[in-house]
């Protein structure tokens, strides 16, 4: 999962659980994970890039902006 | 025999097939197998849950040996009705819907198998039951307008909150929609109320604004319309001007095509003419002018030439006249000279004499002087002796002295009645020659009147000493008659 790379549809911020969708090769299809900040800092608005920095099983990532 | 070992062998295979068929389970995409019955590994499941999950492909079985049960992946729906109170205290009843589905990955259908595989039917009430709950806490921290107008931060929290929760039971929200938010005590409509009497006040405004504009633009395209028309109808006026411009004018092509040629032939003609003219002007110039000037031009000299003859014989003239003068002059200068001489002589010749005269003449004035004297005052005595004699007859017989002095003034008299016939330039007189001597009569009577006049008049002045009037008549020419007064004369009507 580390690595992939996914879009927000839930904003991502400091103390704000989001929803990113992230695609998963593996079972051919995008799924939705809820998404915590990988790097304290701004928040990520809907639509944003990002890159999944962690993951905590099953349906848990840290995401990262890419454009950073 | 062949037979039987054909039928065996089919039979034989269908056996296998059934065989195969009982061992051979295929999972379908929209569920898993959960396998349990013996010992298996599972990427990301610990050990020692003693199950396998497949999904998606086909696994031997042992039947007998192994379960095989299906978890369904499928969509679910759970129905959110939920009564609750916001911020606020207002109730409400907020209805959603929460799509959900068992998560793809094995741990999330590993989740989902232990704890719903039997309860697939009840799955939608649980989680409504999990969400009631969150919303009630949610909604309970919001306001009635936070709600509405961000349904993005009502959903946000309720996936942080239900997430972690939801993640436990296997689960993933697809979907979270608040589908109504009704309100028994009215909150939200009289909320809105403003907001609508605004929108609606804005649309009439609009619909109005809409409603002129577009009348504007109507009545601006009737006017285009009605431009064009004008337009097009001035224009097809001016074309039909032209075309009736151009009718007629070939109408008059002939006529003017005509005139066109009669004015040619009478600018010819009056070219013609003016050649014919000036022709006439040449000959005339060299028949007429040329020797009148030459004439003209010899008069002239000649009169010059004359003039200037006459010019100098004039001044010869003067010349001779004035040479003539001079010695005329000289001459009677010379002779003035001699006679002043003579007269000179004369005179002092006269002047002796006038002075012998004189003195001779002087003398005798003396003696005639002293003789003259002597004689006035010997006359003067007679006359003062006369007059002292006259003084006494007048006082004696003032007639006869009146008588006198007429008779010595007499010839004054007369005189005096002929001046009234001085004055006659024409006399007719009707009795010829008598008629004559008779107005004479006539005349010198008057002289008779008059002493009759001074008669009486010195009768008047001294009655007492007065005779009678007629006394003694010594004037012949008294017994005129008067009658002879009207004289009928007859002037000249010239005079």
């Amino acid at each position: 999962m580390i690595g992939y790379t996914g879009r927000v549809t839930g904003k991502v911020g400091q103390g704000l659980v989001g929803e990113v969708m992230v695609h998963v090769p593996e079972r051919v299809g995008s799924e939705a994970f809820l998404a915590y900040l990988a790097v304290p800092g701004e928040p990520l608005p809907v639509g944003t890039t990002v890159v999944v920095v962690e993951y905590q099983p099953p349906r848990t990532v840290f995401v990262a902006s890419t454009s950073v | 025999m062949l037979i039987g070992i054909i039928a065996a062998a089919v039979a034989a295979v269908i056996v296998l097939i059934v065989l195969f068929k009982l061992c051979w389970r295929v999972a379908e995409p929209n569920e898993a197998l959960i396998i349990s019955g013996s010992r298996h590994r599972t990427e990301g499941v610990g050990e020692g849950l003693g199950f396998r999950v497949v999904t998606g492909r086909g696994t031997l079985v042992t039947p007998g040996i192994q379960a095989v049960r299906k978890l369904s992946l499928d969509l679910n729906e759970a129905d959110l009705d939920v009564e609750c109170v916001t911020s606020q205290g207002i109730p409400l009843q907020v209805k959603g819907v929460v799509i959900f589905k068992v998560g793809d990955d094995t741990v999330s259908i590993a989740n989902a198998a232990r704890r719903f595989l039997d309860q697939q039917k009840f799955m939608g009430q649980r989680v409504h039951n999990v969400f009631a709950g969150h919303l009630r806490s949610i909604v309970g921290g919001l306001t009635v307008e936070e709600m509405i107008r961000d349904r993005e931060r009502l959903t946000g929290e309720t996936r942080a909150a239900s997430g972690s929760e939801m993640e436990k039971l296997g689960l993933i929200i697809d979907s979270l929609q608040i589908q109504e938010i009704l309100d028994p005590t009215g909150y939200i409509k009289n909320l809105a109320a403003p907001h609508a009497a605004a929108v609606q006040r804005d649309a009439r405004i609009a619909a109005a604004a809409a409603d002129r504009e577009a009348t504007e633009a109507e009545q601006e395209s009737f006017a285009r319309k009605a431009e064009a028309t004008r337009n097009s109808g001035i224009q097809q006026a001016g074309y039909q001007a032209e075309m009736d411009t151009a009718a007629a004018r070939a109408l008059q092509a002939g006529p003017l095509a005509e005139a066109a040629a009669r004015q040619e032939v009478v600018v010819q003609e009056t070219k013609v003419a003016e050649l014919e003219g000036l022709r006439k002007e040449q000959q005339l110039q060299a028949e007429v002018r040329k020797p009148a000037d030459a004439r003209a031009y010899e008069t002239r000299t000649k009169a010059d030439a004359d003039r200037d003859a006459r010019i100098s014989a004039a001044q010869a003239q003067a010349k001779e006249t004035e040479l003539k003068a001079a010695a005329e002059a000289n001459r009677v200068k010379i002779a003035a000279v001699a006679e002043a001489e003579a007269t000179k002589a004369r005179g002092l010749a006269s002047a002796e004499a006038t002075r012998a005269t004189g003195q001779a003449e002087a003398a005798s004035a003396e003696a005639k002087g002293l003789a003259a004297a002597e004689a006035a005052r010997a006359l003067g005595l007679a006359e003062a002796e006369a007059i002292k004699a006259r003084a006494a007859a007048l006082a004696e017989n003032q007639e006869a002295v009146v008588a006198q002095q007429l008779a010595e003034n007499w010839p004054e008299i007369v005189r005096a009645g002929a001046d009234a016939f001085g004055n006659v330039e024409h006399m007719v007189l009707l009795n010829g020659a008598e008629g004559m001597g008779e107005m004479f009569a006539k005349a010198l009577t008057m002289g008779g009147t008059g002493l009759g006049l001074a008669r009486q008049l010195l009768g008047s002045m001294a009655p007492g000493t007065g005779t009678a009037a007629g006394s003694a008549e010594p004037v012949p020419a008294a017994p005129a008659k008067p009658t002879a007064q009207s004289i009928p004369v007859q002037s000249d009507p010239t005079d």
